[in-house]
């Protein structure tokens, strides 16, 4: 068969047109389109099995149950573990991301020397030389851990001060010790069983004390009610988050509230609202309400609303004794739903000692926020995991990030009875880290380890039993044969949670009516926040949004 | 039976903590982007405005309404639009689907979006070194170019889907089916649930009283409803979103 030119080109433009009519060209289109969803660059997730392990939020001192899902032994998802007594399956924004920080860029990897790369042979020896020459400091931001009693060992043993940094929610329990001269660690707030909650600018809704303890109580007991069972009164300056869902916003002036604390005293003694007498604010009501911006009358109302349905709890952002002082006078310490005093605290502290001004060196735990700022001339030896830039440190020294150690979570400050867990470490570090009581205890090897505390507290539990193990079920602690077990159970996830004990004694006398000492440092997670920098997808919440007021940390 | 899946968000529980947020951002893999990203040319699936009304002083009130994509129902929007059949509604489940590498990223559904729900693609999808290994493996990243949105944690449904099968079974068990940002959120403010069962709970209480839908008048029948127990809140309902933080009448 003789195949002519026309031929040819008809079975072409044959051949072309009946293309379109087969599969062929959408099939290539198809895969055309996908092969362009996978560059090379474009990242792609991990393979490998999926597993769930059960684990603690050690970015505060909270320590949040979660569950964290992992594949091909990476994190790659959080989400909150109901178990949890106190935090009942709820997270701050910044935990569902927080495995991100591992991969920061300002994660520190290798010792740092005044900004130049070093070993931790010549971190030791410089340690060593300064341990020997003069008086040594060691800081701890969240006291109570296994990791502490290191720390205070080393202190003990080589004749230096252990100071603990304290957060503002530790800090509002100040004159409570100061007045009752019960440490600070025993003490706590009994939310639950409060039936009116009166806060001067604690944001009690946006992560104060433990995320989700107030707001599943508030959840259940005051959203969406009109006269709910329990009473939440803001008393704030601006229409905050806690102000927006509370039951009432009291509105007053900047830097007034202890003022209006001491005018709702005044009320409660001279109107005999309150059982027993008590020192008088020297003030008359009308100056107050002058300055405060409320009305004499509204003040009044204020005080009758407060007693109107009891126990009443008054909560400040901070350690104003005048504003707590409500507190003594409204009987609301040493009772239920008020200030209580925990019945066991397995992790108690002595008071910290103040450090000397004319230091030789001081130690900064990685719990110590990056905010906080030594005193000047001593060397400082910092551990952290990020950098946060400002060149605070003489040394920066790597430690585990998140999920790379184990650790122990001792009582969370606001708690009203005792809790404990340990938080498996779930990775790996990729460069070599150390905690700060794995350092000291190479400077001093008679120093008791993480590990033997951790031991010695699981076994003080179970002597002591008393409370249950929350797990994937609740086990009383007199259930387990043995410390081993139990410690076995904590180390899965689980959390230890004490008795409830409402009657133990703690009380508290005013002389006179304390004077305003405000300091203003209202805490939320974002601010509780330790790390120097925020997980990469905090982005979201800040800048990608205009949901929040960006803080001033790293963002990326 | 075809399923109905939808929510039901409780404005007097919303705190707007963001948590619903930063989950449903890592749940599906979504990257953070340059510091320039705003809230219109950024990722968020999921995004909480904050409205008040509009009084100043102390009768004034805010609350947070977490929008994401509503999955319309009737004459669905983005779909009428695309020119690229990259925007689907699965029958079986009423879920909105985006198909990304169909999406040639013209944006016609963003202009019809009538709730801003949908964001596009500015940037290429980058992470810090190391960081991929931290990546969600049931959800694929998405590249440059094209519109995303909420698909309702459709990598969660095809799990819940698979256990379903494995068990021998032909419907999934709701409670394995829950997106990222309902399991996230700390004060219960969000329910989900099967709305084409009148038993399941997410479907009891979208039929109470104080639960409204936003544009409602549009007829686009938005499987999201929301609850609030203050007038000036419903009212909102039938304004038009904007970018910014929205300063309604008081009513």
């Amino acid at each position: 068969m003789k195949v002519s030119r026309r031929d040819l080109l008809l079975g072409t433009a044959g051949l072309t047109a009946g293309i379109f009519f087969t599969p062929v060209p959408w099939k290539v289109l198809d895969d055309v389109s996908i092969w362009t969803q996978n560059w090379p660059w474009i990242p792609q997730p991990p393979r490998g099995p999926v597993t769930t392990k059960l684990a603690s939020c050690t970015l505060c001192s909270s320590g949040c149950a979660m569950r964290v899902r992992m594949a091909a032994g990476f994190p790659v998802g959080i989400s909150g573990a109901a178990l949890h007594p106190l935090t009942k399956g709820a997270l701050c924004p910044l935990g569902f991301a927080a495995y991100q920080l591992n991969w920061h860029p300002a994660r520190l990897s290798e010792v740092r020397h005044r900004g130049h790369a070093a070993s931790w042979e010549e971190a030791r020896a410089a340690f060593e030389k300064a341990t020997s020459e003069g008086p040594l400091a060691i800081v701890d931001g969240r006291s109570g851990r296994a990791a502490s009693a290191v720390l205070q060992s080393f202190a003990a043993k080589h004749n230096s001060s252990y100071e603990a940094v304290r957060n503002a929610e530790e800090k509002s329990l100040f004159p409570y010790a100061k007045w009752s001269g019960i440490p600070v660690s025993s003490l706590g707030y009994d939310l639950e069983n409060a039936r009116t909650i009166v806060s001067f600018g604690a944001p009690l809704l946006d992560g104060w004390g433990i995320p989700g303890r107030f707001t599943h109580l508030w959840c259940e007991r005051a959203a969406s009610q009109s006269d709910p069972p329990l009473r939440l009164i803001q008393i704030e300056p601006t229409l905050s988050r806690t102000a927006a869902g509370a039951w009432r916003w009291v509105p007053v002036c900047q830097s007034t509230e202890a003022l209006l604390a001491a005018s709702l005293a005044k009320v409660l003694l001279d109107e005999h609202l309150v059982p027993a007498p008590g020192p008088v604010p020297p003030l008359p009501l009308t100056d107050a309400a002058r300055q405060t911006g409320m009305t004499p009358t509204a003040i009044r109302e204020l005080a009758y609303t407060m007693v109107e349905r009891r126990p009443t709890l008054v909560i400040d952002a901070d350690e104003n004794p005048a504003i707590v002082a409500l507190n003594v006078l409204l009987g609301s310490v040493g009772t239920p739903g008020g200030i209580v005093k925990k019945a066991v605290h397995p992790s108690s502290m002595p008071p910290a000692r103040a450090a000397d001004t004319t230091l030789r060196a001081i130690l900064l735990d990685s719990t110590v926020p990056w905010e906080f700022v030594p005193p000047s001339g001593a060397e400082v030896f910092r551990f952290a995991s990020w950098d946060g830039g400002g060149n605070r440190a003489d040394w920066l020294l790597p430690t585990p990030g998140f999920l790379e150690e184990s650790t122990d979570l001792p009582t969370p400050p606001t708690s009203a009875v005792a809790v404990y867990g340990i938080s498996p470490n779930l990775l790996t570090a990729s460069a070599p880290v150390k905690t700060a009581a794995e350092f000291l205890q190479q400077v001093d090897s008679t120093l008791p380890t993480v590990d033997q505390t951790i031991h010695a507290r699981c076994k003080e539990i179970f002597r002591a039993r008393r409370g249950s193990v929350h797990s994937e079920k609740q086990s009383p602690v007199a259930s387990f044969e043995s410390a081993a077990k139990l410690e076995e159970a904590l180390r899965s996830g689980g959390v230890w949670l004490d008795e409830w004990t409402p009657a133990f004694p703690l009380k508290c006398s005013l002389k006179e009516w304390p004077t305003d000492n405000p300091t203003h440092s209202p805490l939320n997670w974002a601010s509780a926040w330790v790390p120097p920098v925020m997980p990469t997808l905090a982005a979201k919440l800040y800048r990608e949004s205009s949901l929040r007021e960006p803080p001033q940390r790293s963002q990326s | 039976m075809s399923a109905r899946y939808g929510m039901v968000i409780d404005l007097d529980r919303c705190t707007g903590c963001g948590a619903c947020m930063v989950a449903c951002a890592v749940e599906n893999n979504v990257p953070a982007l340059p510091a320039r990203a705003t809230d219109r040319t950024g990722l968020t699936p999921m995004l909480v405005h904050k409205v008040s009304n509009g009084v100043e002083g102390s009768d004034r009130r805010e609350v947070f309404i977490p929008v994401a994509c509503m999955h319309c129902a009737n004459e669905t929007p983005c779909v009428s639009v695309c020119p690229q059949q990259a925007v689907e509604v699965d029958k079986s489940t009423g879920i909105v689907m985006q198909i990304p590498q169909r999406c040639l990223g013209c944006r016609y559904c963003m202009t019809a979006c009538p709730y801003h729900a949908r964001y596009f693609n500015w940037w290429d999808p980058s992470w810090p070194p190391g960081m991929e290994k931290s990546l969600n493996p049931g959800v694929a990243t998405r590249m440059r170019g094209v519109v995303e949105k909420c698909n309702l944690c459709h990598a969660r449904l095809h799990t819940a889907m698979e256990k379903a099968a494995a068990a021998g079974k032909k419907e999934i068990d709701m409670a394995d089916y829950v997106p990222a940002c309902v399991e996230a959120c700390p004060t219960n403010a969000i329910l989900f649930g099967n709305l084409a069962n009148p038993g399941d709970p997410a479907s009891v209480a979208a039929h109470a009283p104080d639960t409204f839908r936003l544009l409602a008048r549009l007829g686009t029948e938005p499987k999201t409803y929301y609850k609030s127990s203050q007038a000036w809140v419903r009212a909102l309902a039938e304004r038009s979103p904007s970018g910014q933080p929205t300063e309604a009448q008081h009513v």
